[in-house]
């Protein structure tokens, strides 16, 4: 008996689940799905029709507004008109030719300061249809735009750009003026604003991936991939439900006690997972790859989605080995879903706007259907977290991937202590080395961080990101030494607090050198980029294992019951260091 | 009945004592924060005005080239460099001097040909999207002005309307919070609960308590009722709860209780489908697949028509619409009837 038995059981066992009728329903759902894709794609999507409220004289122009299912259009005469406006919550009113509104001052101006907004986005769009349909592009749309992107950090080369470029050849990042003239409808649904369904049913059909738009200043926006997003969400979506399987069998297992056979066999733990673990992983591909070659991508996309895949079935693996019901299965896997989900997404929609987006493998794939290289380097940086991070997932699962832990109701940090007491067990000088175990986690988390603190005004975003980045660097550091004291697993003395400190923060130091070496580069110039220890060698050693030696000797003193107060006060004495660091852009 | 309650509560404990709902809140406070970052950073690159928080105030252009559109750049908050031919723009541009370049044709507005501009920015760069932001509104005026007057000659005449006083605004931010935000975070819990559903009478079926549950006083359909009462309780609660939170964040929320209700009504829709579908099926693997399943189709069937739960709760919190609401709530309680007949009818054999 080995690995590949386990994986054939495991194949046969998740396969025999699906009965005949079960196939040919979820075959029907599928269908009934497309169908009404198709629909959606058909209609768009209805997500604020009639939301803003019109009322007017003129029929002709509630004909115009009417193209626009935002606004639910009512025609009266004069004097009703006004009445509605006034009183029953219209938010615009049309006398002949001039608008009026709810402005700043009145109850509702939100919302009918934003319909005139939504009012002028209407008419532009029902004009421009208007004037794709004279098929005379010099007089209707007479100024065209080619926009060039050029790789700033590459060399300049004469040659190819001193020739002025001609309208034929434009380049393939240039939007191309359409030689084709739309008809009118075709055009107003090519211009709404949130993707519908259709774009990418579309682009299914054809292999380019690029559309033909009108490149003129009203279409010159800065380049989001929602399109391609919302593709590679496709090319994700077999994982969630494959992952969904396979906690689903480990936790059956656990439920109804089968496993405890597996486990009295003469395979080790680790066998047995990674046996679990294969058709999984297998299929998994087998449908990316499926997916992929339907959708006319390059074949590297499954080489990009491999850590992917791995991060989602580890994280799946560990929450089935740690939750204690059907629910709490559910509920941390629904979460970690999401988190992982948000890491990344929302780094690729900034795909073509800042560098730091390729901390999302999402972000190359989104590069890769828009025919953009993608570079080794970039390849590294992007999943190199994902691979340290879904292994150290499952070595740590596997290691309480024993009875005592699946058959019991521990509670989930019960069982997280028992994985990092099973580490320590097996592994010389534990300490140094779990820092480094879990660095990639802390890694990790912080670039999600970063990503967030985008979004917030950069100052504050700084500061918010040294408080947090402490506290998990130094929760990272201290678990270990909090096991070690709260297991009893040496003596908690004022010498041990000390040398736990030292190996456990020089530990981190040495793994956060090594592991910024690989990957960082392209960051490292950055103000986060400093605040993560790219800077002078010493001065991060002695903070590392200064913050963590406070923790453990307050754990000490203070017993590991305090264990929060440590942590806060080893994450302000790392905070004010990193502050220091950086407190030429904060205040200066 | 008394019966019922006994289940409930049994079945409220166990979700409080596992601190599962409290993941739950986290998990949609993920979800809205997400959206949100998501839909306002993006908003924020097509509303310029949005992006006063950076320091930098101007992007550095060059112009190659003479023509009527320098005018417009002129008056624009860009600041212009004037270089005699591209190669030397370029350079300039490659040694970070100027973060974009546009080059002017000659081809004026009373000509025939199209005028094209081509334009060059760096790749992924944030300053190349800064630059596209502030060249806009120059090209898009220029556009108008050359359109002016090209399309006399085809006698097009546009839609003309006047305002006042303008106070602009993008809609962009309205339409997202009452559009997407809102709905969202009143239907994450209504999913959740029918995955929930789903454990509850799952977890009972694998770990074989059903039988065990079966020979106390409570019948089945007193379990069944007792584990849907607790599923459904939960969501208006949760829904409520991000309301107050979101219209405690001066977002105006209107029509509190007519959502309430029509969120719990599809609540039980959901609920009940959900318990079809475990009572059916037994095993949580199948089960929770064939609910994923079906959730998507409900999903998208909820994009596919105005008045669908969606829009109805759109209109409702925006305050588009009233008390007429409360036809289609009736109209939505009349279809889960049905499915509730249907899952007394299921044989647990």
């Amino acid at each position: 008996m080995d690995l590949l038995t386990i994986s054939k059981w495991e194949f046969r066992k998740t396969r025999l689940s699906f009965s005949l009728k079960t196939r040919i329903l979820s075959v029907i759902i599928l269908i009934l799905i497309g169908v009404t894709s198709f629909f959606v794609s058909q209609s768009g999507l209805h997500i604020n029709d009639n939301i803003y409220k019109v009322v007017l004289t003129d029929p002709e122009l509630a004909k115009v507004l009417r193209t626009d299912n935002k606004f639910d259009v009512f025609v009266t005469n004069k004097e009703n008109a006004k009445d509605l406006f006034e009183l029953k919550g219209f938010d615009i009113l049309i006398l002949d030719s001039r608008i009026f509104y709810h402005d700043s001052y009145s109850y509702d101006s939100e919302k009918s300061i934003s319909a005139l907004d939504a009012l002028d986005k209407a008419i532009k769009k029902y004009d421009e249809a208007r004037l794709l349909s004279y098929n005379d592009l010099n007089d209707t749309f007479p100024v065209w735009l080619n926009v060039k992107n050029i790789e700033r950090v590459q060399a300049f080369q004469p040659v190819s750009l001193q020739t002025l470029p001609q309208f034929e050849k434009i380049q393939e990042n240039t939007a191309n003026a359409p030689i084709e003239k739309p008809a009118v409808e075709k055009a107003v649904e090519e211009n709404t604003q949130l993707p519908s369904i259709k774009d990418f049913t579309e682009l299914k059909k054809s292999s380019s991936l690029q559309e033909q738009t009108l490149a003129t200043p009203s279409h010159f926006n800065p380049p989001i991939p929602f399109k391609s997003v919302v593709l590679s969400f496709i090319f994700i979506f077999p994982i969630y439900f494959i992952a969904q399987f396979f906690s689903s069998s480990i936790m059956e297992e656990r439920v109804k006690r089968k496993g405890e056979l597996l486990l009295v066999s003469p395979l080790s733990s680790y066998e047995i997972v990674l046996g679990k673990l294969l058709p999984y992983l297998v299929i998994t591909l087998v449908m990316v790859a499926g997916m992929t070659f339907k959708l006319g991508g390059s074949p590297w996309i499954i080489l990009i989605l491999l850590p992917v895949s791995l991060m989602f079935l580890s994280t799946a693996f560990f929450g089935a080995i740690i939750a204690r019901s059907f629910k709490e299965l559910s509920f941390v896997l629904i979460f970690l879903s999401v988190f992982l989900s948000g890491y990344i997404f929302f780094p690729a929609m900034f795909a073509n706007i800042h560098a730091i987006s390729i901390i999302s493998p999402i972000t190359l794939v989104v590069k890769m259907l828009e025919n953009e290289p993608v570079s080794m380097s970039e390849y590294l940086f992007s999943t190199t977290p994902f691979y340290l991070v879904s292994s150290l997932v499952f070595m740590f699962g596997i290691f309480i991937y024993r009875e005592e832990d699946l058959f019991t109701q521990k509670s989930i940090k019960g069982k997280l202590l028992d994985s990092i007491q099973e580490f320590i067990a097996r592994v010389p000088t534990p300490l140094f080395f779990l820092s480094i175990a879990l660095l990639p986690l802390a890694f990790s988390i912080q670039l999600m961080l970063i990503v967030l603190m985008f979004n917030v005004p950069l100052r504050i975003g700084i500061l918010v990101f040294i408080a947090c980045a402490a506290l998990i660097e130094e929760v990272v550091k201290s678990v270990g030494i909090y096991t070690v004291f709260s297991k009893k697993i040496a003596t908690v003395s004022t010498a041990n607090a000390l040398k736990f400190g030292i190996l456990s923060g020089a530990g981190f130091f040495v793994g956060e050198k090594v592991l910024l070496l690989v990957v960082i580069a392209s960051i490292a110039g950055s103000v986060f980029g400093s605040v993560m220890g790219i800077g002078l060698l010493i001065f991060p050693l002695l903070l590392h294992i200064s913050s963590t030696t406070v923790a453990s000797l307050s754990m000490r003193y203070l017993g590991t019951r305090n264990y929060l107060s440590s942590i806060v006060l080893a994450s302000i004495i790392h905070a004010a260091y990193n502050l220091y660091l950086v407190r030429g852009v904060i205040f200066g | 009945m008394a019966n019922t309650f006994v289940i409930a509560k049994k079945e409220m404990n166990s979700l409080l004592n596992e601190r599962t709902l409290i993941l739950a809140i986290i998990v949609q406070l993920l979800i809205a924060s997400f959206s949100s970052l998501l839909v306002i950073g993006l908003a924020s690159f097509f509303d310029p005005s949005a992006l006063s928080n950076y320091d930098e105030k101007t992007a550095n252009v060059g112009v190659v080239g003479d023509g009527e559109l320098r005018n417009f750049i002129e008056k624009s908050q860009v600041k212009v460099y004037y270089y005699q031919d591209l190669a030397l723009a370029l350079s300039d541009f490659n040694n970070n001097k100027i973060d974009g370049i546009v080059v002017i044709p000659g081809e004026s507005s009373s000509g025939t040909g199209l005028i094209q501009i081509d334009i060059y920015l760096p790749k992924s760069d944030i300053r190349g999207t800064f630059v596209t932001l502030q060249l806009k509104k120059p090209l898009e005026d220029y556009e108008a002005f050359v359109r002016d007057i090209r399309s006399q000659r085809i006698g097009f005449e546009p839609v003309r309307l006047y305002v006042d006083s303008v106070t602009k605004k993008t809609s962009t931010y309205f339409e997202f919070i009452y559009g997407i935000l809102i709905p969202l975070l009143v239907f994450t819990p209504v999913f959740i609960s029918g995955g929930l559903i789903i454990d509850m009478f799952t977890e009972e079926f694998e770990r074989k308590t059903m039988e065990l549950l079966l020979v106390s006083p409570a019948s089945f359909g007193e379990i069944l009722n007792g584990k849907i009462l607790t599923a459904v309780l939960i969501v208006p609660l949760q829904a409520f709860l991000w309301l107050a939170l979101v219209s405690f964040n001066g977002v105006a929320i209107n029509n509190i209780a007519i959502i309430l209700l029509l969120v719990s009504i599809i609540t039980i829709i959901v609920v009940v489908l959900g318990a079809i579908i475990a009572v059916k099926y037994k095993k949580r693997l199948i089960s929770q697949y064939l609910y994923s399943l079906i959730l998507i189709l409900m999903f998208l069937a909820g994009y596919l028509f105005a008045d669908s739960p969606f829009n109805l709760v759109t209109r409702l919190s925006a305050g588009a619409m009233g008390n007429e609401a409360l036809a289609y709530c009736a109209a939505y309680a009349a279809f889960s009837i049905p499915l509730y007949v249907y899952l007394k009818r299921v044989k647990i054999s």
